[in-house]
């Protein structure tokens, strides 16, 4: 069905726009024939509500024949047809119109001397009927550029979140088989570190999924999940990885979308310091800057390792949720030079009270 | 390798991981074999060809994921002399290719059951002086790690990993290639036609039927006579360049 007949404020509308087009005809009628005034009213004014409910028949035409897809030849034939026939339709109605007029005293003789007007009533109903295809055609076009829109944003939703579907259940095979396997050559040597080393996974896996669940943690938090698999990697690689925390007590209750430094964390021990032979230290730092959240990673690696499979992956999708979660307001700096690895990110410092910290003024301040 | 006699009563082996608790469980489950010898324990893959070189092991415990050189390219270093079995953890490629070549491995974390049975299989092999898959596991690793990015050169006990875009040009001497290396020169055991095909084909053209060069290092050709042209490298050095060659160097250009 037609939108305009579907909602009674549209068809208030559609019908309010058409009395200007009844002036308009009652004017001509009046100047180009012998009509009166009152005669010219009286026959315009039902005549066009009767046309602009004709004219809602090219919400059909224009949807069966959308632009661009109908060649221009075609759509000229078809409008021309259907312009003719409307038209003709119109100055039919009109006559009845006009012959119900003249059985009233006042109006006697009208449908005799309404003959003259019918080249000009044909050709204005022809240019009204172009007018309201023309005015289809831009509405459907607004409509679909909407609907485009509206579905671009939806899909990107839905991937969005099977992303972070994917996120949450993606904890490495590889890190929880090393895992169980130190676990199990503690055990017979050392079953007090085998029963901590358990605790500390188990730990880690349940932080790791009920923190994903969630939209915002604080730094405070993702620093502890974090700290969690540090301590089970240091189980494993022994006195190979170092840990320097430098982290501002101002920068804890910062809000930060979840799992999102434990990945660069993770990566750092992989592709970094597990790939040295004497290992190495890995930075972790995290300050307040005005109105920004700043925190920065750093880690030895061997510019020589084989590249490994997969890499960059974690790095990209941590990329990718900031910017869908603060757009422009976020960055994520990497850098390699002279054997270390330094990744940072700044994004808005939000706390659990809703307020952005600070003035807005210094947004503006980004990292050096 | 031992002779026959002596490898029915004893059998040396190696641990190579780099991580301290998994060799430890290797070590605890050997304990139940006395007649079983750990040579060695290495925590890198130099390390573990460097060692391997020296003392010879019948057996190696192999963990794929290390620093500087993986498993793989251990095995590959060290040549297919002694038998090996893999230990890892989680590598979904690495599976596949051991039960495609049937290679004995330990998943970990393993049983002593599972640690027999691959332990009287690699028995077997280190016996019978089987080379197993290993030598088609080594080339199956290496092609798909095409184009390859470094180039794993064994010196005697020194290994030298050589990152492919230190190379400026691979010359063919016999059975061996000569990497040239800023003024350096590695050899190594190859066939110039295996070489050529893993590396960076954009890059690496094979101009002669003796070189393969660095089109990054090529300053310019110079025409000697009809159809018979030099290249001249930004060193200086001046490689002949045969009329295939040519026709190869020539949309890089």
């Amino acid at each position: 069905m037609h939108p305009i007949l579907a909602q009674r404020k549209y068809l208030g509308l559609y019908l309010a726009a058409w009395l200007p087009v009844a002036g308009l005809i009652s004017v001509l009628l009046v100047f180009s024939g012998r009509l009166s005034w009152p005669e010219a009213v009286a026959l315009a004014i039902p005549a066009v509500v009767l046309n602009a409910f004709l004219c809602l028949a090219a919400w059909y035409l224009c949807r069966a024949f959308p632009l661009g897809k109908t060649g221009i030849l075609h759509l000229f034939f078809i409008h021309a047809a259907a312009a003719l026939l409307t038209s003709s339709l119109w100055v039919f109605i009109s006559r009845g119109v006009a012959a119900a007029l003249s059985s009233a005293p006042p109006f006697a003789g009208l449908s005799e001397r309404w003959g003259d007007q019918v080249p000009l009533l044909y050709g204005v109903g022809i240019l009204l009927f172009w007018l309201v295809v023309a005015v289809h055609y831009l509405l459907n076009s607004f409509e679909g550029a909407r609907r485009a829109e509206r579905r671009a944003l939806e899909t990107q939703i839905l991937a969005r979140e099977a992303e972070l579907k994917l996120l949450r259940a993606q904890i490495d095979p590889h890190f929880l088989f090393n895992c169980l396997n130190s676990i199990s050559a503690l055990t017979a040597a050392d079953p007090g570190r085998a029963r901590r080393m358990c605790l500390l996974l188990a730990d880690f896996l349940r932080m790791s999924l009920s923190l994903g669940n969630r939209e915002f943690i604080t730094l405070e938090e993702e620093i502890t999940l974090a700290g969690q698999f540090l301590a089970i990697e240091q189980v494993r690689l022994g006195p190979r990885l170092m840990i320097d925390r430098r982290i501002q007590e101002t920068a804890l209750p910062c809000l930060v979308p979840p799992l999102i430094l434990q990945p660069l964390v993770e990566n750092s021990v992989r592709h970094g310091i597990a790939q040295l032979i004497d290992g190495g230290s890995l930075r972790i730092e995290a300050e307040r800057r005005g109105g920004r959240l700043w925190v920065a990673i750093e880690n030895p690696f061997d510019p020589d390792a084989a590249p490994a499979d997969g890499k960059g992956i974690g790095l990209k999708n941590v990329r990718r949720r900031l910017s869908s979660q603060f757009g422009a307001d976020t960055r994520m700096d990497i850098e390699k030079s002279n054997n270390i690895f330094h990744i940072e990110i700044s994004l808005p410092a939000h706390t659990k009270d809703g307020k952005r910290q600070d003035a807005p003024g210094n947004h503006q301040e980004e990292n050096p | 390798m031992n002779d026959k006699d002596s490898a029915a009563e004893g059998l040396s082996c190696m641990i190579v991981d780099d991580e301290d608790l998994a060799r430890r469980v290797i070590r605890e489950h050997l304990a139940r074999y006395p007649e079983v010898a750990i040579l060695a324990e290495c925590a890198n893959g130099f390390e573990a060809v460097k060692a391997a070189n020296e003392l010879g092991p019948d057996l190696l415990f192999l963990d794929i994921q290390m620093p500087k050189l993986n498993g793989f390219e251990v095995l590959e270093l060290i040549g297919a002399d002694a038998a090996v079995i893999f230990v890892t953890a989680y590598d979904e490629y690495a599976l596949r290719a051991f039960e495609v070549h049937a290679v004995d491995y330990l998943l970990k974390p393993f049983n002593a059951e599972r640690f027999d049975q691959a332990l009287a299989h690699a028995r077997l092999h280190a016996r019978s002086g089987l080379p197993g898959g290993a030598p088609a596991l080594i080339a199956e690793n290496r092609k798909r790690q095409r184009p390859l990015q470094r180039i794993l050169i064994r010196d005697g006990a020194r290994v030298h990993v050589l990152p492919v875009d230190k190379i400026d040009y691979i010359q063919a001497q016999d059975d061996y290639v000569c990497f040239k290396s800023g003024g350096k020169e590695y050899l190594k055991q190859e066939a110039m036609a295996e070489l050529e095909a893993l590396l960076d084909a954009g890059r690496f053209i094979r101009i002669h039927r003796s070189y393969i060069l660095n089109v990054e290092r090529l300053s310019r050709l110079q025409l000697l006579a009809k159809d018979s042209y030099v290249a001249i490298l930004a060193d200086g050095t001046q490689l002949p360049v045969s009329r295939t060659g040519y026709a190869r160097l020539k949309p890089l250009l």
